[in-house]
C-alpha cells in the first residue's frame, strides 16, 4: 500500500508540473500579448517611443520577457564597480541616432550589443522622433534595449524553486545591527510579562518567526511562505496565497503598545511585522512607533479571508448535503416506483437539466420573497445571510447524491446477500440501513475528500450572485485582467487539491471496503 | 371417458377418406433449420416502447415546438433588436404595455427590453445560436469521444498513456481553456464550438473506456475471441449494441449540459459575441429584481430551462427504451 501510494504521489507531482507548464503555455505564449493593453489608459496616452518602451516594460513587469534597458545595464555596472561613477554619467545617455553617439558613448553601446546579442537577447533601438529639427516629438527619446522571450524550461524552474521560501537572517539589504535569531518566553508585543513563547529575528523578512496569540489555532509561523504568484493587475504585489488568506473586512482597533513604549488604539497585528529597508526613517509615524525597520504590518480585520468565507458556505453545504440526501436517498430506493420516488427523481431531473445559473436565481428569487437577505454584507454579518449561499450550493449536490445513492441501493436490492438476509428473517430496515447502504455507499464515500477540499475553491456563480467575498472568482478575474502570476498560482492550487482529494478518496474507500487493494496487481 | 370423446371429432362423420385428410410431407434438412419465431427489429421495438408511455408523446410534441420556434420562426420573421434603439418609451416594458404600443402580435407577449427589442424574438433568436451549438458540440464530442474511448478501452498501452493524458487534462481549469481560446481567436460561435470540444471529449472517451472495460472480459466476448472473431468485430457487433443505450443516455446529459454551459460561461462574461440565450441573461441580470423588467430575466432563463428539460426527458426515455431489456 506505502509503496503504492509514493508512485501515485509522484505520478500526481508529475502530472500536476504538467499542468502548470500547459497554463504557462496557454497564457505566455498563446494568448496575445497586444490584450493587456486594452483597458490600459498610460498606453492609449503614450505616444511615439515612449509607448514602445512602456509596451516592453509592462510585458516584463507580466512576465512575457526579460527587459533590459541600456541605462539600467550601464547602471548596473557602475553597481558592481566595473565602471567608475564618472563614466556612467559619461555613457548613459545615448544620442538621438547612432551617429551623434560620443565615442565613449559608442563604445558602451557597442558592447550592450555584443554582451545581450550572445545570450540570445535581441536589442533594439529607437532613433529620436523629432517634431522639428531641434525639438524631440512628444514622446519620441531615443530608447535602447535588449529583450528575451523568457523559455518555458526557466519559467517552469524558475517557479518550483521559488514556490516555498524560509526566511532566513540574510534576507535584510540594510544595516540591521547582529543578525540572529532569539527565544523567548515573554513575547514583547504582550508587554513582556505575560507567558507567551516566541522566536524573534534580526535580519530575517519577518520579526516574529514563531509566535502566540488567542485567534486559531494558537501557534503561528511565518519562516516558511508559499509563493504561489505574484499579482500584477488584481491585487498588485501580493502573492494569491496571501490574497486567498487575508482576513478581509472592517478594522478591529484594540490597545496596542508599540516596541517603543507609544500606546494607542490601532488594528495593527505587530506579529505580521515585514522588514523594509529604510522605513524606519522614511516618516514620523513610523519613527514614533518602532525601534527598528520591522514597520511593515498587518491589520487585524473582523471578517474571514476569502478561502475561510468560501470553506465555511462550502462546508455546511456539504455537510447538509450528505445529512439530507443519504436518507432521501435510501427512502427513494426503498419505496422505487411510489410516489416518493417520483417526487425525488423530478427533483432531480430539475437540477441536472435546468442551468444551474437559473436556479441559483430561482432561489435567490423565493429567498427575497421570504424575507431573507439576498447578498452578502461583511461589515454586518449576521448568520441568516449564509443561508441562501448554502442552499444554493447544497441543492444541487443533495439531487446529485441521491441520483447516486438511489441507483447503487437499486442495484444492490437484487444482490444475493440481500435475499439471503431476507430468507434469515431480517428486518427490511435492518437490511436497508445496514446491508445495503453500506455496500451502496462506498462509491460516495469515495467522493467525500473532494467534497471537503473542494468547499476551499469556492463557487463561481453562487459567490458572484449572492456577492459573496471569497475565493470563487479568483481565476475568473485574474482571466479577465489578465494576471498572469494569478492564473498559475490558483491553476496549480486546484490541480493540487483535485489530485489530493482523489488519492484521499481511494485511500478512504479502501480503508472502509476491506475488498479494494491498490495494491494488487490485477485490475 | 365419455365426457372426453364428446370434444374430439370423430373423423367418420366428415366423410373424408383417409388421402384426402393426410398427404405426407417430405423431410426437408433446410426446412428444419428455420427457427419461427416473431421477427425483431431494435429500433422497430425501441420506438414500440419509447411511445408506449403517454407522456413521451407530450414531450416529443413540445420538443417538435421548440425546433419550430427556433429555427423556423426566426426565419419567416424579421427581427431587428434595435429598431426602437431611438425611442425611449419602448424600453423595459411589460407585455401588456408594450402590446398596447405594438399592436396585438405574438412578438410583445413578452415585453420589450432594455433596447426596446421584442424579447420573444430575441428569446427565440438566442435558442437558435444556444441549441444549435449544443448539437454540433455533442455531435463532434460524443463522436470522438466513442472512437477514442472504445480503443482506450481495448488496448492496455494506449489505457497506460490516456490516463495519464486524462489526469493532466482533467486538472487543467475549464474556463482557463475557454478563455484564452476566446482570447486567442474571436468570442464567435465557432471559437465557442471548438473551445467546448478540444478537450471536452475526454470525459466522454474516459467514460466510455470503464463501461468498454465492464463489457471486455465478459464471457460471451471471450468465447467470440477463442472463436476467432477479429477484434473491430467484437467492438462493433458484440459491444456497441450493448452500449447503445448508456451512449443514448450519456447524448441525452451532454445536449442540456452544453446549453447550460454556454449560459454559464456567458455570465462569467466569457461567453461569445453572438446573442446566444446566456448572453440575454447575461445581460438582463440587473432586470431580475427591478419592479415591472422581471421577464426580461425570466424569459430566456424559463426558455432555456424548458429547452434542457425537455432535451434531458426525451433523451433518458429514449435510453431507457434502447435497452432491449425493456423491450420484452
Amino acid at each position: 500500500m506505502t509503496k503504492y501510494l509514493i508512485k501515485r504521489i509522484l505520478y500526481s507531482i508529475f502530472s500536476i508540473v504538467v499542468v502548470v507548464a500547459i497554463v504557462m503555455v496557454l497564457i505566455y505564449s498563446l494568448m496575445d500579448r497586444q490584450l493587456i493593453f486594452a483597458q490600459d489608459p498610460t498606453y492609449t496616452n503614450l505616444g511615439n517611443n515612449a509607448k514602445v518602451a512602456y509596451q516592453y516594460r509592462r510585458w516584463e513587469e507580466f512576465g512575457y520577457i526579460d527587459y533590459v534597458p541600456y541605462s539600467e545595464w550601464i547602471a548596473d555596472l557602475a553597481r558592481s564597480g566595473q565602471i567608475t561613477e564618472e563614466e556612467r554619467s559619461a555613457v548613459t545617455s545615448i544620442g538621438r541616432k547612432p551617429e551623434k553617439d560620443s565615442p565613449e558613448t559608442a563604445e558602451y553601446v557597442a558592447k550592450f550589443y555584443e554582451y545581450f546579442e550572445s545570450r540570445g537577447y535581441a536589442v533594439r533601438r529607437l532613433d529620436a522622433v523629432m517634431a522639428t529639427t531641434r525639438k524631440v516629438a512628444n514622446g519620441g527619446n531615443q530608447q535602447l534595449f535588449a529583450y528575451k522571450d523568457k523559455p518555458l524550461s526557466g519559467r517552469l524552474i524558475k517557479y518550483f524553486t521559488g514556490f516555498i521560501s524560509v526566511d532566513n537572517i540574510h534576507f535584510a539589504s540594510g544595516d540591521v545591527g547582529e543578525r540572529g535569531l532569539t527565544f523567548t518566553l515573554h513575547d514583547p508585543v504582550y508587554g513582556g510579562e505575560k507567558f507567551a513563547p516566541a522566536i524573534i529575528g534580526n535580519g530575517t523578512q519577518h520579526k516574529y518567526l514563531l509566535y502566540t496569540d488567542s485567534r486559531f489555532p494558537f501557534l503561528h509561523q511565518n519562516l516558511v511562505s508559499v509563493n504561489l504568484g505574484k499579482s500584477y493587475t488584481v491585487n498588485q504585489g501580493v502573492d494569491v496565497a496571501e490574497t486567498m488568506s487575508t482576513p478581509q473586512g472592517s478594522y478591529v482597533t484594540s490597545l496596542v503598545t508599540y516596541p517603543t513604549g507609544h500606546t494607542e488604539l490601532s488594528a495593527d497585528d505587530l506579529h505580521s511585522a515585514r522588514y523594509i529597508e529604510g522605513s524606519r526613517e522614511a516618516s514620523a509615524v513610523t519613527r514614533d512607533r518602532f525601534v527598528d525597520d520591522y514597520t511593515n504590518v498587518i491589520t487585524v480585520k473582523s471578517g474571514l479571508s476569502k478561502i475561510g468565507y468560501s470553506f465555511v458556505i462550502g462546508i455546511i453545504a456539504s455537510l447538509m448535503a450528505y445529512v439530507l440526501a443519504v436518507p432521501l436517498g435510501i427512502i427513494m430506493s426503498r419505496h422505487k416506483d411510489k410516489l416518493i420516488d417520483k417526487i425525488g427523481t423530478i427533483y432531480i431531473v430539475f437540477i441536472l437539466a435546468v442551468p444551474s445559473l437559473a436556479y441559483i436565481f430561482l432561489f435567490k428569487a423565493i429567498g427575497y420573497k421570504l424575507g431573507l437577505p439576498t447578498t452578502f454584507d461583511m461589515e454586518h454579518a449576521t448568520r441568516v445571510m449564509y443561508i441562501l449561499p448554502i442552499v444554493s450550493l447544497a441543492l444541487p449536490s443533495i439531487a446529485n447524491l441521491m441520483k447516486w445513492l438511489r441507483r447503487f441501493m437499486i442495484d444492490q436490492m437484487n444482490a444475493d446477500y440481500v435475499k439471503f438476509a431476507r430468507s434469515g428473517g431480517l428486518s427490511e430496515n435492518e437490511i436497508f440501513s445496514r446491508h445495503i447502504l453500506k455496500n451502496a455507499a462506498i462509491p460516495l464515500i469515495h467522493g467525500i475528500p473532494a467534497s471537503i477540499l473542494g468547499a476551499l475553491v469556492g463557487a463561481i456563480i453562487t459567490e458572484r450572485v449572492y456577492v459573496v467575498p471569497g475565493a470563487g472568482n479568483l481565476l475568473t478575474k485574474a482571466i479577465n485582467f489578465y494576471d498572469n502570476g494569478v492564473i498559475v498560482g490558483v491553476t496549480l492550487f486546484y490541480a493540487v487539491l483535485s489530485v489530493t482529494s482523489i488519492i484521499l478518496g481511494d485511500v478512504l474507500m479502501s480503508m472502509v471496503d476491506p475488498r479494494i487493494s491498490f495494491s494488487s496487481k490485477a485490475r | 371417458m365419455s365426457e372426453m370423446n364428446k370434444s374430439l371429432v370423430d373423423l367418420s362423420d366428415l366423410g373424408l377418406s383417409e388421402e384426402e385428410l393426410f398427404s405426407h410431407v417430405d423431410h426437408s434438412k433446410q426446412e428444419s433449420e428455420k427457427i419461427t419465431a416473431p421477427r425483431y427489429s431494435y429500433w422497430r421495438s425501441v420506438f414500440r416502447v419509447f411511445f408506449r408511455k403517454r407522456i413521451n408523446i407530450v414531450i416529443l410534441a413540445l420538443f417538435a415546438l421548440i425546433l419550430a420556434f427556433t429555427y423556423i420562426y426566426p426565419v419567416v420573421t424579421d427581427y431587428n433588436p434595435y429598431a426602437n434603439l431611438m425611442n425611449a418609451s419602448a424600453k423595459h416594458l411589460l407585455p401588456s404595455k408594450a402590446m398596447a404600443m405594438f399592436g396585438r402580435n405574438i412578438h410583445w407577449i413578452l415585453g420589450a427590453g432594455a433596447s426596446g427589442q421584442s424579447t420573444f424574438d430575441a428569446v427565440w433568436y438566442g435558442s437558435r445560436i444556444s441549441i444549435t451549438m449544443a448539437f454540433i458540440c455533442a455531435a463532434i464530442n460524443m463522436t470522438v469521444g466513442i472512437v477514442v474511448g472504445a480503443i482506450w478501452g481495448f488496448s492496455k498501452k494506449v489505457d497506460a498513456v490516456m490516463t495519464q493524458v486524462y489526469n493532466i487534462i482533467g486538472n487543467v481549469p475549464y474556463i482557463l481553456f475557454i478563455s484564452v481560446l476566446v482570447l486567442i481567436f474571436s468570442a464567435g460561435f465557432w471559437t465557442m464550438v471548438f473551445a467546448l470540444t478540444v478537450t471536452g471529449w475526454i470525459a466522454i472517451a474516459y467514460f466510455i473506456r470503464t463501461q468498454v472495460v465492464i463489457i471486455r472480459d465478459r464471457e460471451y466476448n471471450l468465447a467470440s475471441r477463442c472463436l476467432g472473431t477479429p477484434i473491430f468485430r467484437i467492438a462493433m457487433k458484440n459491444i456497441l449494441p450493448f452500449m447503445t443505450s448508456v451512449i443514448v443516455t450519456l447524448a441525452a446529459t451532454e445536449i442540456p449540459s452544453y446549453i447550460s454551459y454556454e449560459v454559464f460561461l456567458s455570465y462569467i462574461g466569457m461567453g461569445m459575441s453572438d446573442m446566444s440565450l446566456g448572453r440575454l441573461i447575461y445581460q438582463a441580470e440587473n432586470a431580475m429584481l427591478t419592479p415591472g423588467w422581471q421577464f426580461e430575466f425570466w424569459s430566456p432563463v424559463v426558455v432555456a430551462s424548458i429547452i434542457t428539460t425537455v432535451l434531458y426527458v426525451v433523451g433518458q426515455n429514449l435510453g431507457d427504451a434502447s435497452d432491449p431489456r425493456t423491450h420484452m
